[in-house]
């Protein structure tokens, strides 16, 4: 689905990304974990084009991205949502969601002038698909309010619907359940879960070890740009040398 | 007295389609650019031009000249936004020295001693009547469309854009292609300004469309409200009417000159401190400040979490 080979990237002079590959299947949910600063977003980065490689191929749903724009690696099917929420917040929630439609032709105005019966259509599919993911993340009577009076939880499970709008094939998470406590832990839990049910390649960085031992397949161990070790969650869970790498930078 | 009225409301007209314009590309593209008036200009010489050497119907050489100075301004927009946004501040500069200096030293534009012997629009005893009321109904058909422009699919888009490009980009949408429409679609505004300019006063002087026109602009644009549909109209009316009101006032030229000078310059920076969002430009989502970095909650520009 997703694989990066030789991904390597150097921030004046440190290397943030050293030779990494990384391979993501269909259904499979996999963690990336490390330490702060060991390169986990940067990784993010340049496989979803905001970071360009010093070198490294990145091979995506049988295409060649690496030289591809952001926008249209996304136009793809990959998906990512970002450490912090950041929402529109000029935007109310469900205009939030309908504007990451992976084929907005809102966006065209040759299109919008020329073709507005279509426009109007996929106006109308996109609102009432937004509205279904905002229920699905338990905000359905949010919707037409701003994202600055939700809780930082719920702006995180926006920024996850948000992502799922593109109904791609992958989709990478950055420490979504950073900041989220009591009842969305649960919901961000099973959405995850769903998503990866139905055949998509999901990445999740995080450091809530509970949520990654609860919904993850495999998990890749990230340290000062370098992936040290790769397996099932439980064995690199229970892995003392990696426990210490990660604790020994985190005091 | 009244023919004295009728021009200053055409003028007030052209003005708002120019800062209706620059209004797309500087409140709404978030694009620095300072060559609004050459847009201007190429649609003023270009439509005089169609219509005298070509014999074309005035209207339509109107048209034309909207649209390529519109073509044109796709030839400075999509080089420089490709590299980036602050280049294309610099190459606008360039953009405006090289045309008003071709203008200059051509032979066909009637050089610096200017452009002569347009065909008029309209020819009629009340030509300047007509005409006024020709570019009240441009200007509020102008006025509906960018409403309709930036509300609504397309305008859901620029305000996504303006909140958080980084997103924006990682949804699938395409901000340089909004922005290059965006300067397309004000630069095309403006040649049609320049069209109606022309084909009214009937003479072009190539020193109407340099850097204090710029300035002029940019002074409409933040003093209505950028980024707002009603800021600009009002701020074009304001600031055409306004130098007029100070020369009732009769004062000598040496006196009269640099004051208009200080009030523009003085107005553009009083306004971008104390009040970006413009004199009527309310808080709904509009002013320059929607701009990521201005934008207290926004991302910053370096740095993508
Ligand atoms: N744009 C940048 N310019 C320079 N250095 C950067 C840049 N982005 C990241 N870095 C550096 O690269 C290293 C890796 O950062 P990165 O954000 O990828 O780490 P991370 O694993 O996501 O950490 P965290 O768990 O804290 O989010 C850090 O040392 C960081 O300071
Ligand atoms: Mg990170």
């Amino acid at each position: 689905m997703l694989s990066a080979r030789g991904l390597t990237k150097h921030f004046g002079g440190v290397v943030v990304a050293d030779a990494l590959d990384i391979d993501l299947m269909p259904g499979e949910i996999v963690a990336l974990i490390g330490p702060n600063g060991a390169g986990k977003t940067t990784l993010f980065n340049m496989l979803t084009g905001f970071v360009r490689p010093d070198a490294g191929t990145i091979l995506f749903a049988g295409e060649r991205v690496e030289s591809l724009a952001s926008h249209q690696r996304a136009r793809l099917g990959l998906a990512r949502t970002w450490q912090r929420p950041r929402l529109f917040e000029s935007l109310s929630l469900v205009d939030n969601l309908m504007i990451a439609d992976r084929d907005y032709p809102g966006e065209r105005l040759l299109e919008m002038v020329s073709r507005p019966w279509h426009v109007r259509d996929s106006e109308i599919k996109g609102r009432e698909r937004a509205e279904q993911l905002l229920a699905r993340v338990g905000l359905a009577t949010r919707a037409d309010g701003r994202s600055t009076r939700l809780s930082y939880g719920q702006q995180k499970l926006v920024g996850l619907a948000r992502a799922l709008m593109n109904d791609g094939r992958c989709i990478l998470l950055d420490e979504p359940m950073a900041g989220v406590e009591g009842r969305t832990v649960e919901t961000m839990k099973e959405v995850v879960r769903d998503e990866a049910a139905a055949g998509k390649a999901v990445c999740i960085v995080e450091h809530n070890i509970g949520f990654i031992r609860d919904i993850c397949d495999r998990a890749i161990f990230m340290f000062n740009g370098k992936i040290v070790a790769e397996g099932s969650v439980g064995d690199l869970l229970a892995d003392k040398r990696l426990t210490a790498l990660y604790f020994g930078s985190h005091q | 007295m009244t023919e004295f009225l009728l021009t200053l409301a055409i003028l007030a007209g052209i003005n708002v389609l120019l800062a209706c314009g620059f209004n797309l590309i500087l409140g709404y593209g978030g694009l620095v650019s300072v060559a609004q008036p050459v847009f201007y200009a190429i649609g003023a010489y270009s439509s005089a031009l169609i219509s005298m050497k070509l014999g074309v119907p005035v209207p339509l050489a109107m048209i034309l000249g909207a649209l390529i100075a519109a073509i044109a301004s796709i030839g400075l927009s999509l080089p420089s936004l490709r590299v980036s946004g602050d280049y294309l501040v610099i190459a606008s500069m360039g953009f405006q020295l090289g045309i008003v200096h071709i203008i200059n030293n051509v032979e066909i534009t009637g050089a610096a001693s200017g452009l002569s012997g347009i065909v008029s629009a309209v020819e009629s005893p009340s030509r300047s009547m007509i005409y006024a009321v020709i570019l009240m109904c441009i200007c509020a058909v102008t006025i509906f469309a960018i409403r309709w422009l930036v509300t609504g699919p397309y305008g859901r888009a620029i305000t996504a854009m303006r909140n958080d490009e980084d997103v924006f980009a990682s949804l699938g949408r395409d901000a340089v292609r909004i922005k290059v429409t965006l300067f397309a679609v004000g630069s095309g505004l403006a040649g049609l300004a320049g069209g109606l300019y022309a084909h009214y006063f009937l003479f072009l002087t190539p020193d109407q469309y340099g850097i204090f026109s710029s300035a002029t602009l940019l002074t409409m644009v933040v003093v209505g409200g950028a980024a707002t549909v009603r800021g600009p109209v009002l701020g074009a009316i304001f600031l055409t009417v306004l130098p007029e009101a100070i020369r009732f006032l009769d004062l000598p030229i040496a006196v009269m000159a640099p004051l208009q000078g200080a009030l523009f310059t003085g107005l553009v920076i009083l306004f971008l401190f104390v009040k970006p969002e413009g004199l009527f430009g309310g808080k709904a989502g509009g002013g320059l400040d929607a701009w990521q970095g201005r934008d207290t909650g926004g991302s910053g520009r370096k740095g993508v979490k």
